[in-house]
């Protein structure tokens, strides 16, 4: 039956006698293993289109989107990880038999005549996959694809005379966004697979009509061994094996690995290429910043062009000579790139500064992660950028680092001479509790100039444990007030005028801390405590340390300084207020928080 | 069995090896949408599947007057979550005094092709503009169109004094005769 379909295929198509002449074209010297090298990477590079395809009906290009659904190919849908991890190793084994593919043919010296053509074809195709590992490498637009692609457009941006022009095109603009993710997108699924095509026909094509290159002396042997079945299995085995280490990575691995999404305001992202670009990478190095195009595009531009150039050198210059000279030039620059390659994972290995940048975009990623995949969070309308900048843990702390930590300390932590509290569960009872019983401690005023207030009072208090925990009770409480109650509202609910703690907070506290409408103050200045450690006091005490109710009463220059709009945006306020507050999820172990050090 | 057919079933044995090492999790892939998920809803468009809207208030509506309300929940869409969002409509009749239930809710999605219901011209009863499904004010089909009877959906009021209406949201199975809640 199958026959027979075959046969009513073959009479309309002629399919057999097409596939005939290569398949049964006799073998000089039989089947080989150095013959298997363009078959397997024929096969990884199915492997890629075919795994490349899958993700297309999941992957969506935009700045916006292209992290969140990445994560969702990785970690959400059924043997996502897998095909990922298969597109993502399998870029690199190309990468690797690419290059034994190069040394062979080379070695062959295959490049001679009638393969002039073949080898530039080969060439060709060398770019063009360097092309799709760099527009690939971006698409999942979080840390480590938008770093590199920066560094990457930039090294463009650096050529003489058009290097501006191609970047700018290249980018979509001057900066980084959905117009570069589309542009990338569209170059690797799109243009990049049809010149691939084209040239890959052409090059296998012309394979056929030349045939493999026997090694010297073989090619006058006869062989009976064709390319189907013979060939065919040698090259199936070594594909099997190499398919083997794919899928060993992907196991050992989980998948492909997936950073925090892209985020052009960290200031500490330790980017790195991929292992195969290390090389370009260290000798960038050693180039000052105004010649950083001799080593990034002239000099693999002129190996590159000597490479082209060697068929039509062949006719020049002596045959033996010349590819005596163009092997011991591959051999230099081998060992040149393999010393560069190991010199830069030393150099790293030996830095702090990069281990601890690391552990942090570790961190970073698991915090990512982990809100992307819980229910209740997950990535947010606005897009996987704002992942992190909407939660209080990533973007709370940092700015609460860089902005309050200066004078302020948590947990003891922070930069600078402290002249403000700790502000480590600032607004709960636990808080107000400490500094009822120790106000002249480091971690309440002792630091703080002219706020003494506090440690006077203490000195003059009769109140006892028992009153002190309920007056911290009642001012606990008062962080739950909602925004939109007034003091009038607040003082009719029940169980506030008669709360435990209620007579002694107006008694003591109210001597100076003044609520319109409930303690007069009078005694000394001291800021307004409605609402104390409700978000809406804080974002006050941060907006307008000047008012009235707050700290207006000292001079300007020992005042906590006012954070207008400008300087802190209503976001970060509202990260600031929910970090102290603890308003976030959790961290897992992997993600706690570590303040850097001072 | 010679050495040429050694190599010619190795061939098609390794071959077909390799395939199946990447078809077997292709497919996968592909049918992600249809595994269930541990909250028992499916991996697509997952809703909070059991909660009830709340939609309206018992003195909005008006004995045996259709009216149409939104449905507004966290919806998530793939990897995106997003609060709040309008998902689809309901249309809430009220009953007369004394009558259980005292309101009952119609999806407002055609159980033809799922478009969305609107009220028929001059009010006698509802009717979808997609293919002209038509049916009464108790949902009965009045032409030969609809599989089945607009999907009703479950109805639980507060014990407030002006009674919030709870709507239990489903979505049900196009064509189908029967009423087959979409997982």
């Amino acid at each position: 039956m199958l026959n027979y379909i075959a046969d009513w295929f073959d009479d309309r198509t002629g399919f057999r006698s097409w596939l005939r002449p290569f398949a049964e074209k006799p073998l000089p010297g039989g089947a080989r293993w150095r013959y298997v090298f363009g078959s397997v990477l024929a096969s990884v590079f199915l492997i890629q289109a075919f795994s490349g395809l899958m993700m297309m009906t999941a992957y969506s290009p935009s700045s916006s989107t292209a992290w969140g659904s990445v994560f969702y190919i990785e970690k959400q849908m059924w043997m996502g990880w897998f095909i990922r991890g298969l597109h993502h190793f399998g870029a690199q084994t190309v990468m690797i038999l690419l290059l034994l593919h190069f040394l062979q043919v080379l070695f062959a010296a295959a490049y001679r005549a009638p393969r002039e053509v073949n080898w530039w074809l080969g060439l060709a195709l060398m770019a063009i996959v360097l092309a799709f590992s760099h527009t690939g490498y971006q698409l999942p637009w979080d840390q480590k694809g938008y770093w590199a692609t920066k560094v990457v457009t930039n090294i463009m941006g650096g050529a003489p005379v058009l290097g501006p022009y191609i970047k700018t095109a290249v980018v979509g603009g001057a900066e980084y966004g959905n117009q570069t993710v589309t542009r990338f997108y569209g170059l690797h699924v799109g243009i990049l697979p049809v010149l691939m095509f084209v040239c890959l026909a052409a090059h296998v094509a012309l394979c056929r009509r030349h045939g493999l290159k026997p090694p010297e002396g073989l090619a006058a042997k006869a062989s009976h061994e064709t390319y189907w079945p013979d060939q065919a299995f040698l090259s199936l085995i070594a594909t099997t094996a190499v398919v083997g280490v794919m899928v060993a990575m992907i196991l050992y691995e989980g998948g492909a690995p997936l950073d925090a999404p892209a985020d052009p305001s960290s200031s500490d992202y330790p980017a790195r290429p991929e292992w195969f670009f290390r090389f370009l990478y260290q000798m960038l190095k050693h180039f000052p910043g105004k010649y950083e195009w001799v080593g990034s595009i002239a000099i693999p531009g002129a190996i590159f062009l000597t490479m082209a150039a060697l068929p039509l050198l062949d006719k020049v210059v002596s045959s033996r000579v010349l590819h005596f000279f163009a092997c011991a030039l591959i051999f230099g620059l081998a060992g040149g790139a393999g010393y560069l390659t190991l010199e830069s994972f030393l150099e790293d290995h030996g830095k702090p500064e990069f281990h601890a940048a690391r552990v942090k975009a570790d961190a970073e990623r698991d915090r990512a992660l982990a809100l992307a995949s819980h229910p209740d969070y997950g990535v947010p309308p606005e897009g996987s950028g704002f992942l992190m900048r909407l939660d209080p843990l990533t973007r709370g702390r940092g700015v609460l680092e860089a902005k309050c930590l200066g004078c302020h300390r948590m947990n003891g932590e922070g930069a600078d001479e402290q002249t403000a509290p700790d502000l480590k569960d600032f607004g709960s009872r636990a808080w107000i509790r400490g500094l009822l019983e120790n106000p002249g401690s480091d971690a309440y005023y002792g630091k703080t100039p002219e706020c003494d207030g506090m440690v006077d009072w203490k000195k003059s208090s009769h109140l006892d444990a028992r009153q002190l925990d309920e007056v911290a009770d009642f001012l606990a409480t008062f962080a739950k007030i909602p925004a939109e109650m007034n003091v009038d509202e607040w003082l009719n609910q029940p169980g506030v005028a008669d709360h435990p703690g209620a007579a002694a907070f107006e008694k003591e506290c109210g001597m100076c801390h003044i609520i319109d409408g409930y303690t007069d103050g009078g005694l000394r200045e001291a800021p307004g405590l409605f609402a104390w450690g409700s978000p809406q006091w804080i974002a006050r005490m941060i907006r307008r340390p000047d008012a009235e109710d707050r700290y207006g009463y000292l001079a300007e220059k020992q005042r906590m300084p006012a954070f207008a709009a400008e300087s802190l945006t209503d976001n970060d306020l509202k990260m600031i207020v929910r970090f102290l507050a603890d308003d976030y999820l959790p961290p897992t172990e992997s993600s706690k928080p570590t303040l850097a050090a001072p | 069995m010679t050495r040429r057919d050694f190599h010619r079933l190795g061939s098609l044995a390794l071959g077909g090896l390799i395939k199946l090492a990447v078809a077997v999790p292709a497919v996968a892939f592909l049918l992600s949408p249809l595994r269930k998920r541990g909250g028992g809803g499916s991996e697509g468009a997952g809703t909070e599947a059991d909660s009830l809207a709340n939609i309206a208030s018992l003195s909005q509506l008006k004995v045996g007057e259709p009216r149409s309300f939104p449905i507004v929940r966290d919806q998530v869409d793939a990897w995106v979550r997003y609060p709040r969002e309008p998902v689809g409509s309901v249309w809430l009749v009220r009953q007369p005094d004394g009558v259980e239930p005292p309101v009952i809710a119609y999806s407002a999605e055609c159980p033809h092709l799922g478009c969305a219901i609107n009220l028929a011209p001059g009010g006698a009863g509802f009717h979808c503009p997609c293919h002209n499904s038509s049916f009464d004010r108790e949902g009965k089909p009045l032409n030969k169109i609809p599989p089945r009877p607009m999907d009703t959906l479950d109805v639980e009021l507060t014990k407030d004094d002006d009674p919030r209406v709870l709507v239990r949201f489903e979505r049900f199975q196009a064509l189908a005769e029967e009423k087959i809640p979409l997982a």
